[in-house]
């Protein structure tokens, strides 16, 4: 793994209030030699990876449960990825998806944050037994 | 502890992983490894014809040259995981996560490990989110601290 | 101008061939371009199309095709690729190749890649993506004017054809060697024939695998694919410049199914992966049998291919399989069915799947000089294929036709 540089997505939860100039100048401000693109979900940044371990751990002390991070592979503004030079990678419509997933997420880890860890397992779904199927179409002739 | 996730290129997945205190293997880090390699100039992705010929490991010669291309780049990790957390069925999967052969074959790799593994459904209510970043939470306690 | 070739795929990127795809279109002058979708545009898609592939990636293929549908997008050229023996990915390609031809004006070709794809491999498909969409004029162009040469130098054979005012007055082939030799060689022997001398041809156009350095020997007027060149000789030679048909021309070495509309191409397969289909099977099969390769058909249109089984489409089992039925005692006659009806129904198979047969079939180059090949083709499509007058002669005609174009009228 390339240790020189080390490459993030912070993507705002469209039910939060942070925009996305505010976030991409906080960014900028909590580390030395971290470069951020502003973008329209929330911000690109990059720096080394100690660097960034403590950006995250910044970004998720001030914006808690409303932004979230993983990494990215290119670099921030690489042509090879750029939607300027081909069009929108496949990517794309990826990480539009789970952007409109956040919301349910974000509330989520505030329950648990409030202490509330409970959750229903989620129940086996079965199919109807065939006696009972009959007995539902004998009832509607 | 190492955690796979799966789809392995999830942003919710990635998110998780790291705020409960784990690593996650994503798709992204291997990538990452692709693209710095300044030896190769391949774009985009610099995966060469070497890359398709190591996924033989995990699906032969008759298999699409896209299962044995993404397999030469997750099977490593998946050798790697400590642990794994699937999400069942989610709506998005698209690029790298865009073949559902492939993605089949990498649930059933992660199985036949053996190790702790966690399979969530993809939330469409606030129930099931609570339910999915909540068990995640707990699977994630319960391997204990990370590496 | 820069032509934009929509890429429709799944898998390119991580059977490492993108990049091939991308040099091949960069070196005929054209680009590489994604439709561009959003995430609720995929589910709008598939709603509409009907069809709900398990792939992601694949959805994704919908979605763009869709986006060019609606011209919400804007390209020239569609290029429609996904993984070899992918049977979902099979199943929406060609689809896809359907939808877009129905719904669009945008000439269209389906690939399916290995991971060992070149670009080399694509240049042909490419730069006549290119050339239907830059050389539309040209390609309209119904009748040769002056006096011009066609060049053809194929992987088989060699043709020169001399025209002059819409007429063929010379013509001559050899088998292909040292490429500028054959090319003089039969050069020389049409020019013989019309009674003219080279500097007397006022335009050349070369077409074929030595079309390059052809092109450059004699200074040519038209360097170009074999595809849209052959098309063009193809409904000259039939007469059928307009409206609809399919072009079939299994040659030496690969083999070409285009299918047409008022004589410019808008979709096209070309195979070459097995020797079995092509027309080096069938001069194989002739050396085997110790015949000459002109007589194969004579012996095939009276044999029955029932007779003889052939348990594979190899060029080396199938062949052993021909010698050991003639050894059984069956006749050459019968032997000779089999090995055109083997290539015949490869090329259906293969290569027709892939394209959505028109009407006529017209059916050319030098294996149409074998009527038990036509025969074989007819049976296999139930239609029997028109085979024009001179029909091996169709990139010559086509080059020598396009290159009039040059002249000014």
């Amino acid at each position: 793994m390339s240790g020189a540089r080390e490459t993030r997505i912070f993507m705002i939860s469209p039910d939060s209030m942070i925009t996305t100039d505010v976030l991409a100048r906080a960014v900028h401000t909590m580390a030395d030699g971290v470069s951020v693109k502003e973008t329209c979900y929330g911000c690109l940044a990059e720096a080394d990876p100690e660097v960034m371990a403590g950006v995250v751990r910044k970004v998720r002390e001030s914006y808690g449960n409303q932004v979230f991070t993983k990494r990215r592979g290119y670099p921030a503004g690489d042509p090879r990825r750029c939607r300027a030079q081909h069009g929108t990678r496949p990517g794309y419509s990826q990480l539009e998806a789970e952007w409109e997933c956040l919301p349910l997420i974000q509330h989520a880890l505030d329950e648990i944050d409030a202490g509330d860890e409970k959750y229903t397992a989620p129940a086996q779904r079965k199919p109807l037994p065939v006696s009972e199927l009959k007995k539902i179409c004998e009832e509607s002739e | 502890m190492k955690v796979f996730i799966d789809p392995p290129n999830s942003m919710i997945l990635f998110d998780l992983v790291e705020r409960f205190g784990h690593e996650p293997l994503s798709s992204m880090a291997v990538i990452q490894e692709k693209v710095d390699n300044i030896e190769v100039d391949m774009p985009p992705m610099n995966v060469t014809l070497d890359d398709v010929v190591k996924g033989l490991k995990y699906a032969g010669v008759e298999v699409p040259s896209g299962i044995r291309g993404r397999l030469a780049l997750w099977g490593p990790m998946i050798e790697a995981a400590d642990a794994a957390i699937i999400i069942e069925d989610p709506p998005f999967s698209f690029g790298c996560v865009g073949c559902d052969r492939s993605n089949e074959l990498t649930k059933y790799l992660l199985h036949r490990r053996g190790i702790p593994l966690l399979t969530v459904a993809y939330p469409e209510t606030a129930e099931q989110a609570k339910t999915l970043v909540a068990s995640v939470k707990e699977f994630l306690a319960g391997l204990g601290a990370s590496a | 101008m820069t032509i934009r070739i929509a890429q429709l795929s799944c898998g390119t990127e991580y059977s490492g061939v993108q990049f091939e795809i991308e040099s091949a279109a960069r070196a005929v002058g054209a680009k590489i371009v994604y439709p561009d979708v959003s995430y609720s545009q995929v589910q709008e898609a598939l709603d509409r199309f009907g069809f709900r592939p398990k792939s992601p990636q694949l959805q994704l293929m919908i979605a763009r095709a869709m986006s060019l549908a609606d011209e919400k997008y804007e390209a020239d050229a569609v290029f429609i690729t996904t993984c070899f023996r992918c049977a979902e990915a099979a199943l929406v390609r060609n689809e896809l190749r359907r939808f877009i031809q129905e719904h669009t004006k945008l000439p269209v070709v389906t690939y399916s890649f290995t991971e060992r794809l070149k670009a080399s491999q694509l240049l042909t498909r490419m730069e006549a993506l290119v050339t239907i969409v830059s050389g539309k004029e040209l390609l309209a162009r119904e009748r040769q004017t002056g006096i011009t040469a066609g060049l053809d130098s194929g992987s088989a054979t060699t043709k020169a054809v001399i025209m002059e005012d819409n007429k063929i007055i010379g013509k001559a082939w050899t088998t292909s060697g040292d490429v500028v030799q054959c090319a003089e060689e039969v050069l020389n022997e049409a020019l013989a024939q019309a009674g003219l001398k080279l500097d007397q041809i006022e335009a050349m156009g070369t077409t074929g695998y030595g079309r390059f350095t052809l092109g450059k020997h004699f200074n040519a007027k038209l360097v170009q694919e074999e595809l849209t060149v052959n098309s063009k000789g193809a409904v000259w030679l039939a007469n059928r410049q307009k409206g609809e048909a399919t072009i079939i021309d299994i040659g030496g070495m690969d083999n070409k199914a285009i299918t047409v509309r008022d004589g410019i191409p808008d979709n096209f397969t070309m195979g070459g992966i097995c020797a079995g289909a092509s027309g080096r099977f069938l001069e194989m099969t002739a050396r085997r049998l110790k015949v000459e390769i002109k007589d194969l058909g004579s012996y095939a249109i009276r044999g029955d291919w029932r007779n003889a089984k052939m348990n594979s489409y190899c060029s080396v089992f199938g062949i052993q399989d021909l010698v050991t039925t003639l050894g059984a005692g069956k006749t050459f006659e019968d032997v000779a069915a089999a090995a055109c009806h083997s290539v015949a129904e490869q090329v259906f198979e293969q290569q027709l799947q892939e394209i959505d047969v028109r009407h006529p079939i017209i059916q050319v180059g030098g294996t149409s000089l074998n009527k038990g090949l036509v025969k074989a083709l007819g049976e296999v499509l139930g239609e029997e294929p028109i085979v024009p007058e001179n029909s091996q002669y169709i990139g010559a005609v086509g080059g020598a036709l396009l290159s009039s174009g040059f002249l000014g009228d």
